[in-house]
């Protein structure tokens, strides 16, 4: 059956795309948080909280809304995207507030009626890029990044941008080989909507490809896959890993360093959105008010390596600073219907037969997709 | 303002009620006009996309193959964030890709050669969508299997942009009409100012005058000014008559006052008792007579007052000519003549004041017994109802007819009736609604007076 092919596929490719983002939980953390409701005397609240959000980063914000409203019992679910988005479609008066990374599937979900549009008011001081309809509301800013082994530096410069790197992939074409990892297009879907935007921001992401594919580059795919290899020094250099993630991790390993590119960095937005069919919407319209507020976004900038995106909130992990380091050189991706391109089953096929076409240039043997 | 009791409100409502079924026609033609408007500028969008997406539409692998522009897309969404969707489906109907599954143009016919775009709203989904069908062919070397691009999206921007445009034909329209409005006022003002000259030249004239009002007035009001006129006219020729009827009144009742005072007057200078017995019956008759006259004077004053209308009431008209009859008959026969009845065998009933129709029998029976010579006939009939009294006399001639009907008019100057009686006839006959007619009596000798009672049921 051509159909139950399609969607074990699609599957597979979300399933991937999950567990990269999910790849810094430690195993035996628990996925989910409750949050029991502090004035049981009170009329009792709950909020239901469906997320692709690891807990390191979770647990502050959730913590300093419910200090905010203590009578506010609030059940925390982390998922993989997948398992997100189809229980989410499973059951969708379930959950009151769904938050995630895989914009496209989060997009498409809005796109066909499923979030409810916040009030006027709540998302007046909001940038008017970071939300559509008042439905979908990205609220972190989470650049994506190079990050480098210090024995790097016994080779050559380490690169600060794009150019760079791909002058430095042919000058350094035999002493790279194999040092050098990034994701996989075909098996990890934040891969694939990198390589969908890199693909369309430049013509020159093509050279890169194959200069990639001639230092027979490992591809990974999950982002705690490639830092791991940096840390254990298998890898010298890591190609397009989540900022967000990788900041933590640099943070504790000396030998790494993590550099955003001063050509163009890819940002990614986790968007969040009320459910149409919220079961406690009045709680759910409190959460998003908090996730949009200065004081929720000041804990996003301070306590979580997550961006904050708020005009007001300037400090240290704020948008603003990263784009004061960054030069003015970060791309978010478009938040816009343009996404939707990316669900496209065709289009995916097109560009995973180029991407590979270009990566196995150099080998000249271009295996048949499958 | 009732618009019966004012002119101005009168002609204000009926203006103003086809401006206004006028501007809400407008309304209405605008608001469609709006949607066309935001229609076509939509659609665009629509055309745009179907096409970005078509011509990516290529054969590859054995089957059609689309590299979706993300662009496309993002056009379709538009500045108003339309929720958007995409569909792709070969010459067998079958789905290629897509991120909804668009339901099919009804119009399925149009199946030739060329490129055809089709529009259409619906309810999908719960969302009130537009959606755009462009149905076209590969154009490879080989291969030119057709397929249809669906793409749809909400309505949202189009009912903003039909509105704002429909605000600001409403804005202009409101305004024409305040001003049209304003205008109308100044125009009703002007085309009334005539009448309240008119109004103004009539309070201000003499109430005793009764000359024409001379003003210069448009058309229709100078109509109104010649129907003042003309009544004015006749209120001269009304007063001119009563002025000659009291000249006359007064000239014929001093001739036997004064031929009283002058036999009285020869009277004394007499002293036989014989001599002033005949003088006292000279002046007797002559008083009698004279008294007559007042009589008739004054009833003919009390039927031409216009005041004084009393309720008819049902009576019949053989009652009151048989009592009549029984009146005058010691006259008639004192003076000789053949008094004879020929009444209707059945009641003649007519609506009548009885007073009056016992003094119109009283007049044409003292008439006919003055002029009638020696056989007089009093009758009635029934269809049409009427009584008619007809004597075999000198009658009167067809010129004369009409004359003898005024007062003081007497066929015959023979000096022994007054001239009210047909006059007072008339009058009554008049206050009846009835048809008095003159007219030859049988053998075509004598007169015959006919009073017919119009519109009356027997």
């Amino acid at each position: 059956m051509k159909q139950h092919g399609t969607c074990w596929l699609l599957g597979m490719w979300l399933f991937a795309w999950a567990s990269c983002l999910s790849a810094d939980t430690p195993g035996d953390e628990a996925q989910t948080l409750h949050l029991p409701a502090q004035a049981p005397a009170m009329k009792a609240l709950s909020l239901d909280i469906y997320a692709a959000l690891d807990m390191p980063q979770a647990r502050p914000l959730l913590k300093a809304f419910h200090q905010r409203y203590p009578q506010i019992e609030v059940r925390y679910r982390n998922m993989t995207t997948l398992s997100l988005y189809e229980s989410f479609l499973r059951k969708p008066q379930r959950a009151d507030v769904v938050i995630s990374s895989a914009m496209p599937w989060q997009f498409s979900l809005a796109n066909d009626g499923y979030a409810r549009a916040l009030s006027k008011d709540v998302l007046a001081h909001w940038p008017a890029r970071a939300h559509w309809r008042r439905e979908l509301v990205a609220f972190t800013f989470e650049p994506i990044a190079m990050v480098y082994n210090k024995k790097l530096l016994t080779l050559a410069e380490p690169p600060r941008n794009h150019a760079e790197l791909l002058a430095l992939l042919d000058d350094q074409e035999k002493a790279l080989t194999g040092r050098i990892a990034t994701y996989d297009p075909a098996r990890s879907g934040a891969g694939y909507s990198y390589a969908m935007a890199e693909s369309r921001l430049s013509p020159r992401y093509w050279d890169l490809i194959a200069a990639l594919g001639r230092v027979e580059a490992e591809l990974n795919t999950t982002t705690a896959q490639t830092l791991q290899g940096l840390a254990d020094g298998r890898y010298w250099l890591g190609y397009n890993l989540l900022g967000s993630y990788a900041r933590a991790f640099v943070e504790k390993h000396a030998e790494l360093e993590m550099v955003i590119p001063d050509d163009y960095a890819l940002v990614v937005q986790r968007l969040a959105f009320m459910s149409a069919q919220a079961p406690h919407p009045e709680t759910a319209r409190l959460f998003m008010d908090f996730l949009v507020s200065e004081e929720g976004q000041r804990v996003i900038a301070e306590q979580t390596t997550l961006g904050a995106i708020h005009p007001d909130v300037t400090g240290a992990g704020s948008a603003a600073a990263f784009r004061v380091g960054a030069g003015g050189a970060m791309r978010p991706a478009e938040f816009d219907p343009q996404l939707l391109a990316a669900l496209d089953r065709l289009k995916r096929r097109a560009l995973l037969s180029r991407w590979k076409r270009e990566f196995h240039q150099a080998t000249h043997t271009v295996p048949a997709e499958k | 303002m009732t618009p019966a009791r004012s002119l101005y409100g009168r002609l204000l409502i009926w203006l103003s009620l086809p401006l206004l079924a006028l501007g809400s026609l407008l309304l209405f033609q605008a608001w469609r006009d709006a949607q066309t408007a935001a229609d076509r500028a939509f659609d665009r969008l629509l055309q745009a996309a179907t096409l970005s997406i078509a011509e990516q539409v290529q054969w590859q692998d054995g089957q059609l193959w689309l590299d979706l522009p993300p662009t496309a897309l993002k056009m379709l969404s538009g500045k108003a964030q339309e929720r958007v969707f995409y569909t792709l489906i070969d010459d067998k109907g079958r789905y290629i890709t897509g991120n909804a599954r668009l339901p099919a143009h009804p119009d399925g016919r149009n199946r030739q050669d060329t490129d055809t775009l089709l529009y259409r709203n619906e309810q999908w989904r719960g969302m009130a969508v537009r959606e755009g069908i462009r149905r076209t062919r590969l154009e490879g070397w080989q291969n030119h299997k057709r397929f249809e691009v669906r793409v749809a999206h909400t309505r949202e921007g189009r009912k903003r942009l039909a509105t704002r445009l429909w605000w600001s034909s409403f804005a202009a329209i409101l305004g024409m009409g305040v001003l049209s409005i304003a205008l109308l006022l100044l125009a009703v003002c002007a085309a009334l100012a005539p009448l309240t000259r008119l109004r103004h030249a009539i309070r201000a004239r003499n109430p005793r005058s009764l000359a024409p009002v001379a003003l210069t007035l448009p058309r229709e009001l100078a109509e109104l000014r010649e129907v003042i006129n003309q009544l004015l006219a006749r209120m001269r020729r009304v007063r001119a008559n009563q002025e000659r009827f009291i000249g006359d009144a007064s000239h014929q009742l001093r001739t036997p006052l004064a031929g009283i005072s002058a036999r009285a007057e020869l009277a004394l200078r007499q002293t036989s008792p014989e001599q002033w017995y005949n003088a006292l019956a000279t002046i007797h008759v002559t008083s009698e007579r004279t008294s007559r006259l007042a009589t008739q004077l004054l009833s003919l004053t009390r039927l031409d007052n216009p005041e004084y209308s009393p309720a008819p009431v049902r009576v019949d008209l053989n009652t009151h000519i048989h009592q009549a009859l029984l009146e005058q008959w010691p006259a008639f026969r004192q003076a000789e003549i053949d008094l004879g009845v020929d009444c209707a065998d059945a009641p003649v009933m007519v609506d009548a004041t009885p007073w009056q129709l016992d003094e119109a029998l009283n007049n044409l029976l003292d008439n006919a017994r003055r002029y009638g010579a020696s056989r007089v006939t009093l009758g009635s009939c029934r269809e049409p109802p009427a009584l008619w009294i007809e004597d075999n006399g000198a009658g009167i001639a067809p010129e004369q007819r009409l004359m003898v009907l005024r007062p003081f008019h007497r066929a015959r100057d023979d000096g022994h009736g007054s001239g009210l009686g047909l006059a007072i006839v008339d009058s009554i006959a008049r206050n009846h609604g009835a048809r008095l007619e003159l007219s030859n009596g049988e053998n075509g000798c004598g007169l015959c007076i006919t009073l017919t009672f119009i519109n009356e049921v027997a």
